[in-house]
């Protein structure tokens, strides 16, 4: 069962985990192209450094793209089949959305294997200046948090109903709406601030897209 | 603070009055007699040597007048000068007039009725001064921390102090801590530590992310100098602190060509970009070092970037007085005149390589965590991504009726 779920889930997403294996293999590489130059001076390790926390914002936004993409293509068909599919199969449905998952955290290997494959190829290529080292290890393993969370978070919401998602919206604008009122009104309430503290900051569930990252660090 | 740095612009510069007192004035009339003998006697020179030479009159009458201007204004200069005393004055009387007092070893804060956790945080500064400053620290008893606790809630308008600190009365014991840390009024060190150091010394309250920034300059700065000190040569690291005998030169600080070349286009391009010395500059960018160097030198000293920051060196010093014990300050004032290296090796008590060497221990030591993320980071990132599947499998969907 599992198999054929993996098989209809690589022919609706393959597309965008073909696009991002390509972007996950090229980051590392380019993002330290300064570093494999011949004519790179050995006492340019501060622009090095900046080059590679430029590029490094690039990381969360590659795994959110994915988490969010490879998702909603994870439940598009059964949304547009209208669970008939789903329904006759002899499954339960707890085993069929662990199933689903599953066959999207597989395909979702693809890019973190491209990520992990070019960091260690950028790094073992670059001439690092003295007291500078290559994380692709870690780069690659946080780059592969911040997928399954992505993934995670969208699946649930894409999962949901209609109305599910409208309670989620519905909850996010009021908070909007009232730390607007609240700013009209000459209100000392921090609703964005406090909220942003809670879900950016660990153990804040998208802590892990925070911070720099850094392919090579001191 | 007050800062009544009152410099007279004009040709005369007499020396300051004494502090007015609160009540009266100093009064001017001996300079001005004297003022006025003097004017006199010019005077009376101007016309002899006007009945003498009269093509030089117009020349003499310009001259008399300009040191009539003079004096006009170095009076006014005196009279703005005992103003700003008496305003001096009934500022710090204002600003001692309130009734608490709070002493902690030498420490001495003067401040209004507030619930500021001011014995708190002079508690904890006081330890922090003292085993810096050792016995100098007893210089503070004499210069109270003037403090002036506001309410932060409030729109009414406060009246504006010049004297002391205003602070808002919510503020944490730490934050005031680190206030009275960063602003303790030990008088200043002389001049050639303070330009060493780009400014007083003060105490660190941050050491381990001070040595871990140290670090990463160490790695990044780009400075062959630095770069020799990071692998362990420490004549490249006294070169980059500027602690040697001897002032650091341009070759010392940075020794190729290619670093002055990288110095000067980034740092003093546009300043070099015209006039004389633009053409100067083109030959440096094309890759001359003799034309890069020569714009370099041709710079005041105190201009150059050093190579390490002022942490670095602020990293050093207190390293000179932490080993050297609570007699160290007082070693490192001793001689004004002696090199830097050597005042900060007597204040430690050892040569000044083993200094050096230990600083650079130090350093390194203090390497930064590389990645941002905590070991238990992915225990939590797995956690929630548990968390938001479970809550995929509790959809609605399916459910009918």
């Amino acid at each position: 069962m599992f198999r054929a779920l993996l098989y209809s889930q690589w022919k609706w997403s393959r597309l965008i985990v073909v696009l991002g294996t390509v972007a996950g293999f090229a980051l590392p590489i380019i993002s330290l192209q300064g570093a494999a130059r011949a004519d790179r001076g050995p006492l340019q390790a501060q622009e090095l450094l900046r080059a590679v926390q430029s590029w490094g914002s690039l990381y969360p936004v590659l795994a959110a793209a994915l988490g969010l993409l490879v998702a909603i293509a994870t439940w598009a068909p059964d949304h547009r089949g209208r669970h008939v599919h789903a329904l006759s199969l002899p499954l339960p449905r707890w085993r069929y959305v662990l199933l689903r998952f599953g066959s999207g955290v597989t395909v979702l290997a693809g890019p973190v294997l491209a990520v992990l494959v070019g960091a260690l190829l950028a790094t073992t290529l670059a001439s690092l200046p003295v007291g500078l080292q290559g994380y692709p290890l870690a780069l690659a393993l946080r780059f592969a948090m911040a997928v399954l969370v992505a993934y995670a978070v969208f699946f649930a919401v894409s999962a949901g109903t209609a109305r599910t998602a409208g309670v989620i919206l519905g909850v996010i604008g009021s908070v909007i709406v009232v730390q607007i009122v609240a700013n009209v009104a000459n209100v000392e309430l921090d609703l964005l601030g406090k909220l942003q503290v809670v879900i950016l900051n660990w153990p804040g569930p998208l802590a892990v897209f925070t911070g720099r990252w850094m392919l090579v660090d001191v | 603070m007050v800062h009544s740095a009152r410099s007279c612009p004009c040709v005369e510069t007499p020396a300051r009055p004494k502090r007015a007192s609160l009540r009266t004035l100093a009064p001017a009339e001996p300079v001005l007699q004297d003022t006025a003998t003097t004017r006199g006697l010019a005077c009376l020179l101007l016309l002899v040597v006007l009945a003498c030479t009269s093509p030089l009159g117009a020349q003499d009458s310009t001259l008399a007048r300009l040191r009539h201007r003079a004096d006009s204004l170095a009076r006014e200069w005196r009279q703005a000068n005992a103003v700003a005393d008496l305003v001096d004055s009934l500022e710090r009387e204002r600003a001692m007039s309130w009734k608490d007092t709070i002493r902690v070893g030498a420490l001495r804060i003067l401040a209004n009725p507030s619930p500021l956790p001011l014995r708190e945080a002079a508690a904890r500064a006081w330890p922090v001064l003292d085993s810096l400053y050792g016995p100098e620290a007893q210089a503070l008893a004499q210069r109270p921390v003037i403090i002036h606790a506001f309410d932060p809630d409030t729109t009414v308008p406060r009246s504006p102090l010049h004297i002391g600190m205003e602070v808002p009365w919510n503020m944490s014991a730490a934050a005031l801590t680190q206030l009275l840390l960063g602003n303790a009024p030990m008088p200043e060190p002389d001049r050639p530590l303070r330009e060493w150091l780009n400014g007083p010394l003060r105490p660190s309250w941050r050491a381990a992310e001070d040595r871990a920034a140290v670090y990463v300059q160490l790695v990044t700065a780009p400075s062959q100098a630095v770069r020799d000190c990071f692998q362990g040569r420490l004549e490249g690291c006294a070169a980059a602190l500027d602690v040697g005998a001897s002032p650091a030169t341009i070759e010392t600080w940075y020794p190729s060509a290619a670093e002055r070349r990288s110095l000067l286009t980034q740092s003093f391009g546009d300043f070099f970009n015209h006039g004389a010395t633009s053409a100067a500059l083109r030959l440096c960018v094309t890759g001359s070092d003799s034309a890069c160097t020569g714009l370099l030198r041709s710079l005041p000293r105190g201009v150059l970037p050093r190579p390490l920051g002022a942490d670095a060196r602020f990293t050093l010093v207190h390293l000179a007085l932490r080993l050297g014990g609570r007699e160290a300050y007082h070693r490192l004032l001793v001689d004004p005149a002696a090199p830097v290296g050597a005042r900060l090796a007597a204040a430690a008590g050892m040569s000044e390589d083993s200094l050096v060497a230990r600083w650079r221990a130090e350093i390194l030591a203090a390497r930064p965590v590389p990645v941002e993320m905590p070991s238990w980071a992915f225990v939590i990132a797995l956690g929630w991504m548990v968390f938001f599947a479970g809550c995929g499998l509790r959809s609605s969907r399916w459910r009918m009726g």
